[in-house]
Order: C-alpha cells, then sequence, then structure tokens
C-alpha cells in the first residue's frame, strides 16, 4: 500500500500531450460487427501477424486488406459487441489500427481495445456524414473534438487514465511503469 | 449530511474502492474481492510476465477453472493449459479446478467462492453470472486480469442501474429462459450498454439461483456490465455452508436513484426462440414452430444445470431424437453431472439418443466441439447466435428454453413443449 502512491505519480508524470492528436485514412465498417466477427474464436492462440491476415475477414471480401493499410476505422453501432475475449483487439492491434470512431461500441471490446493501445471514441455522430473509405480523420484529445474535411465533432473528455493508457502504448506497458515504479520507490 | 441513497452497484463499488458513496459515471479505481479466469488466462499470464510482475497480488482471492477446450485436440492448447495449471499452483492460488470440472462461472458459484456483496471480476463476458447469488460480477480482459495480478488493482466506470421489476409467475412450461429472451428483444443488443440491471419485485423471492443465474449469464446480451439479484433468503439458502470468504450481501436502498424501470409480467410470457444471427430478435414459438434443424444443443452455462436438463429429460422420456437430428447434451459443470445422473436424468437422456460431452463450453466456444457444417442450423440453450458463433460463419444457430430444445430434438423441427402437454402437467 505504502508504494501505491509514488507509483502512481511516477506513471502520471509520463502523461504529456504524447498522441494528443491521431491522424490517418479510415475504413468505414457497417452496423452490429461482433466481436465474434472481428476475430473468431478459432484464431484466438495464433501469433499475432497471422491474427491481423484473419482480423475482420468475415466483416466482407475486401475488409481485410483496407484494415491492415489503414489506421483508424470508422465502426457503426454495436461495434464489437458479444464476446469478451480480448483476442479481437489483439488482432486489430497487430493489423495496425491506432483508432476507432463511432459506436456505441461493445463494453469489453472498448476497453480490450484500449489495453491493447487503440483508441475507442465513442462518436456516434460521425456515422451517416459521408465518410469514405480512405478519407483522413483527426482526433484531437486536447480539444475532444474528432475532424474530418471541414466537419469537428465534439466528444466526451478522454478520461486521464485512458490516456495514460494510450500513451503508454498498452496496458501491458502503462503495468511495466507502474511495477517498475513500485519496484524503485522506497517502501 | 444526509447520505446520498445507493444501488447495490454503487455500494459496491464504494466499498471496493474504499468510499462512502460514489455517483454514476465516477470512475474508480477498485479492489476487487475475487477474479477467475479459464483458458484464456494464458494470456493474462502474458501480460502479468510482460509487466515485469513476480508475484500475485492477494492469489488467496484468484481461481482458475479450465472449460472452454477440454480435452485439448492439438498440442499448442494441450500447452497452454500446462501454462495455466503451472501458474496457478506456483503463484497459489486459492483455487485451479480442472478441465471437466464444468464452466468457470457455475463453478467459482457452486464452490462457494463467488458470494453476495463481493465484487468479482473475471476474464469472460459471461461474468455477470455471479449476479445470481447478489455478487456484483464484471467481465474484464486477460490482459487487465494480468494487471489485477499485479497491482491488485484496476478501474471502472460507476455504472447507472436499470432496474427491471419481475411480476407474475411463469406460465407451465414457459421458462426463466423465455423471460430473458423477451427481455432482450425488448432491450435490444445494446440496451443496457455500460450499465448494471437490478432483478427486483414480487416474482424475484420464487426464483431458484439456477433460473437467476440465467438471468444475469444473459445480462451480457444486452451489454450489461453487470446484472443481479439483490441477496434474499433464496440466495442465503444456495450460499450457506459453500462460502469460502466472509461476505456482506447488500441491498439497494429504497430510493436509490435507477436510470430506467423496466417491468415484465412473467404470466404474460410465452416460450420464446431467437432467430439465426442476433440475441435481440425473438418470437414466440408458435411463429416459429416447423423450422428446420440439424442439432441441437442443451449446453452452456445459461441453460444446463440439474433443473434445466431434468425438464429436458421429462420431455425425452419414453421418446427418441429425431434421426435427422444430433442432440449435444453438456452438463454445465461435474456437481450438476452427477445429481443429474444420480437423479436418472442423463440415463433417460441418452436414453432418448443424446450424446453427453464433457461438463465445459463445447459447442458455445465456437472453436472446440460441435461445429456445425454450412448450411446447418443448430437450436441451442446457449447465449449467443451471431454469425460464426460455434466456429462456422455459413452455419446457423437459434437460441430456445431446455423445453423447447428437447421438444424439437423428439420432432426434428423447432417445436413448442406445450403441446406435449402430458409432460409439463
Amino acid at each position: 500500500m505504502a508504494a501505491r502512491k509514488p507509483a502512481e505519480q511516477g506513471v502520471r508524470r509520463e502523461r504529456k500531450s504524447v498522441n494528443a492528436v491521431i491522424e490517418g485514412e479510415a475504413t468505414v465498417l457497417g452496423d452490429y460487427i461482433s466481436a465474434d466477427t472481428v476475430l473468431p474464436a478459432r484464431w484466438s492462440f495464433v501469433p499475432p501477424d497471422e491474427m491481423a491476415e484473419h482480423v475482420l475477414e468475415e466483416a466482407g471480401p475486401q475488409v481485410n486488406p483496407k484494415i491492415k493499410s489503414r489506421a483508424i476505422i470508422v465502426a457503426g453501432e454495436a461495434f464489437g459487441y458479444g464476446t469478451g475475449r480480448e483476442s479481437p483487439a489483439r488482432a486489430l492491434r497487430a493489423a495496425g489500427i491506432k483508432a476507432i470512431v463511432g459506436g456505441p461500441f461493445g463494453r469489453m471490446f472498448f476497453r480490450n481495445a484500449i489495453n491493447n493501445g487503440i483508441l475507442v471514441v465513442d462518436c456516434p455522430a460521425v456515422l451517416g456524414c459521408g465518410i469514405a473509405d480512405g478519407d483522413t480523420i483527426v482526433i484531437d484529445l486536447d480539444a475532444s473534438r474528432v475532424r474530418w474535411k471541414e466537419q469537428a465533432f465534439e466528444i466526451a473528455p478522454v478520461a486521464p487514465i485512458i490516456r495514460n493508457i494510450i500513451a503508454a502504448g498498452s496496458l501491458i506497458d502503462y503495468g511495466r511503469a507502474v511495477m517498475a515504479a513500485r519496484d524503485g520507490a522506497p517502501a | 449530511m444526509k447520505r446520498r441513497p445507493q444501488t447495490v452497484a454503487e455500494k459496491v463499488l464504494a466499498r471496493a474502492s474504499g468510499r462512502d458513496n460514489v455517483m454514476p459515471g465516477e470512475l474508480l479505481e477498485v479492489r476487487p474481492d475475487f477474479t477467475y479466469s479459464h483458458d484464456y488466462a494464458v494470456f493474462a499470464i502474458d501480460a502479468f510476465e510482460q509487466m515485469g510482475a513476480r508475484s500475485v497480488v492477494a492469489p488467496d482471492r484468484n481461481a482458475i477453472g479450465l472449460d472452454h477446450g477440454f480435452p485439448v485436440n492439438n498440442a499448442r492448447d494441450a500447452n497452454n493449459h500446462a501454462r495455466v495449471r503451472r501458474f496457478a499452483k506456483q503463484h497459489k492460488f486459492c483455487a485451479f479446478f480442472e478441465g471437466g470440472t464444468g464452466i468457470a462461472h457455475q463453478v467459482m458459484m457452486e464452490k462457494g467462492l463467488v458470494l453476495p456483496g463481493a465484487l468479482v471480476l473475471a476474464s469472460d463476458s459471461h461474468t455477470p453470472s455471479g449476479g445470481a447469488v447478489g455478487a456484483l460480477a464484471i467481465g474484464i480482459g486477460e490482459t487487465e486480469l494480468g494487471f489485477i495480478w499485479a497491482t491488485g488493482r484496476t478501474w471502472l466506470k460507476v455504472p447507472d442501474t436499470i432496474r427491471v421489476n419481475l411480476t407474475g409467475s411463469l406460465p407451465r412450461g414457459v421458462a426463466a429462459k423465455d423471460a430473458m429472451l423477451t427481455l432482450i428483444g425488448r432491450l435490444g443488443v445494446l440496451g443496457a450498454s455500460y450499465k448494471a440491471i437490478e432483478y427486483q419485485g414480487a416474482a424475484v423471492p420464487l426464483l431458484s439461483v439456477s433460473e437467476r443465474f440465467t438471468f444475469c449469464n444473459m445480462s451480457a446480451e444486452v451489454g450489461a456490465k453487470a446484472g443481479f439479484f439483490p441477496a434474499d433468503e433464496v440466495t442465503e439458502a444456495f450460499v450457506r455452508g459453500r462460502a469460502r470468504f466472509p461476505y456482506d450481501p447488500v441491498r439497494s436502498d429504497a430510493d436509490a436513484v435507477y436510470s430506467e424501470q423496466v417491468a415484465l409480467d412473467l404470466s404474460a410470457l410465452e416460450p420464446m426462440v431467437v432467430l439465426p444471427g442476433r440475441e435481440d430478435q425473438a418470437i414466440p414459438v408458435t411463429e416459429a414452430a416447423g423450422k428446420r434443424i440439424d442439432q441441437v444443443f442443451i449446453g452452456s452455462c445459461t441453460n444446463a444445470r440439474a433443473d434445466d436438463l431434468a425438464i429436458a429429460a421429462r420431455i425425452l422420456r419414453n421418446r427418441r431424437v429425431h434421426p435427422d437430428v444430433r442432440l449435444l447434451v453438456v452438463p454445465a459443470s461435474r456437481t450438476v453431472e452427477l445429481e443429474s445422473s444420480r437423479n436418472g436424468d442423463l440415463a433417460i437422456l441418452l436414453e432418448a439418443g443424446a450424446t453427453l460431452l464433457p461438463s465445459g463450453c463445447a459447442v458455445c466456444a465456437g472453436a472446440h466441439q460441435g461445429v456445425l457444417a454450412d448450411g446447418e442450423v443448430c437450436l441451442s440453450t446457449s447465449n449467443r447466435n451471431m454469425p460464426g458463433r460455434m466456429g462456422n460463419k455459413k452455419a446457423e444457430i437459434m437460441l430456445c428454453s431446455p423445453a423447447t430444445a428437447a421438444a424439437s430434438a423428439a420432432a426434428g423441427v423447432v417445436t413448442d413443449a406445450r403441446a406435449f402437454d402430458d409432460i409439463l402437467s
């Protein structure tokens, strides 16, 4: 218990405006894509590279190559609902996804994606406004805004703990910093 | 100053975060009372080791039960199981349940590890099942579980609570599953997203822990963070003599604030069948009757307890599984299997032509047993039917109660069990 506070402060200090802006090309996906569709259970135990080859392949014939070549997904309602397996989120990370915008999202998928360093932003307003595959999306965390072309969409401020995990790279990286700070702190 | 009235979810999270009072929407750092996992614990072990952790905080409040893929059918999974066994032993977890003991959600409750008023976190989306005994049980990811092993804590948002008021009593031939499928149809798969569901009302004292389990389990299918029946005499009768830890049952204050109230009159319900594709597509069995089926699965954490197997046995006594249908029966745990074995229900099911599989997730996990062929249809007592859930995207899944599953297995098509009137009286 005594070592807890210094450890936390150690991590909080790392929170600069790293990753305050995430920008990239988007792949636009539809509604009600379950986490089982993002990555079926049978691929849960394969290495990350192999997961990346299968992520979202069941969402449509051309979806997987697009996911691998663009950093952002604009996802429809209920994206990631259902199973709480983490492998769908790990697969998206392996495919190079940095952020997912849209939703609302399945709760466990939301947490799993963040814990794998993928920022998930609840912003249903982006759906149906005409964003096309390949368009550039900008997520500005300090301004709490998602931008597309001339339009800006307000988002709820992203919680400090989520920003810390994303800034660290993943929950594993965040946890490594917590453990290192704890081990280094006076008892 | 007068303390703000609190719901069960708020009380449990306040205690777990060392606070007197919390508000929905607040982010808290919590220390869970109990955490558990299954085969996927192997990813939590990866995370734990990659974080540089060496010892598990509170191993006496951690358990693992293998259930997703046992007995294993390949060397990779066998090696993963071996790694999980070693880890649980090395870190002196309070319990390790070998494959075949049963589905972790069921086993943790049977063994008195999931308890009233406890904050339970587990790396599976059907963790809310623990609400059957009044626990606030919430699903988390595997990396998060590794983080909790390493640090003893994690962060949670205090959820709004939806109060579902259950009144009346289930008509003959209508099960808790039918009530839950009706509720899911009404709320939609995101209808309780990020929220807790508290089941209350005059019907609650009449519902067994097994029936409550079905409600809480499938609370995941409306996106809920947790679903629970606040502890009462039924809970206490179940927990007494099993509890492995001290526990403190909590009930909501009379004037607690709910974000939404939903009324469900059990007397007005009928058996339901969920059409393939999404869990909120339930229709009355009378409208689904006659639909073709190839496989019937009576199993999963939703509906494979002794009472579920008993109703299936009553329907299949002196009947045969239709020759065009395969019936797979998978008791939720070995305890269930023993009880149903001793009371003769398993023998009736086997005589009818059922295939008995080891206790575990089996068909429902979609990667291990009972995978469907292209174009086939499975009628299942489990909880999920999205495309590909049972391992083949080109197959379809319908959901129903054990009674509907058994009657349909005999008839060879979707069938209203109430037509088999002799056994339901």
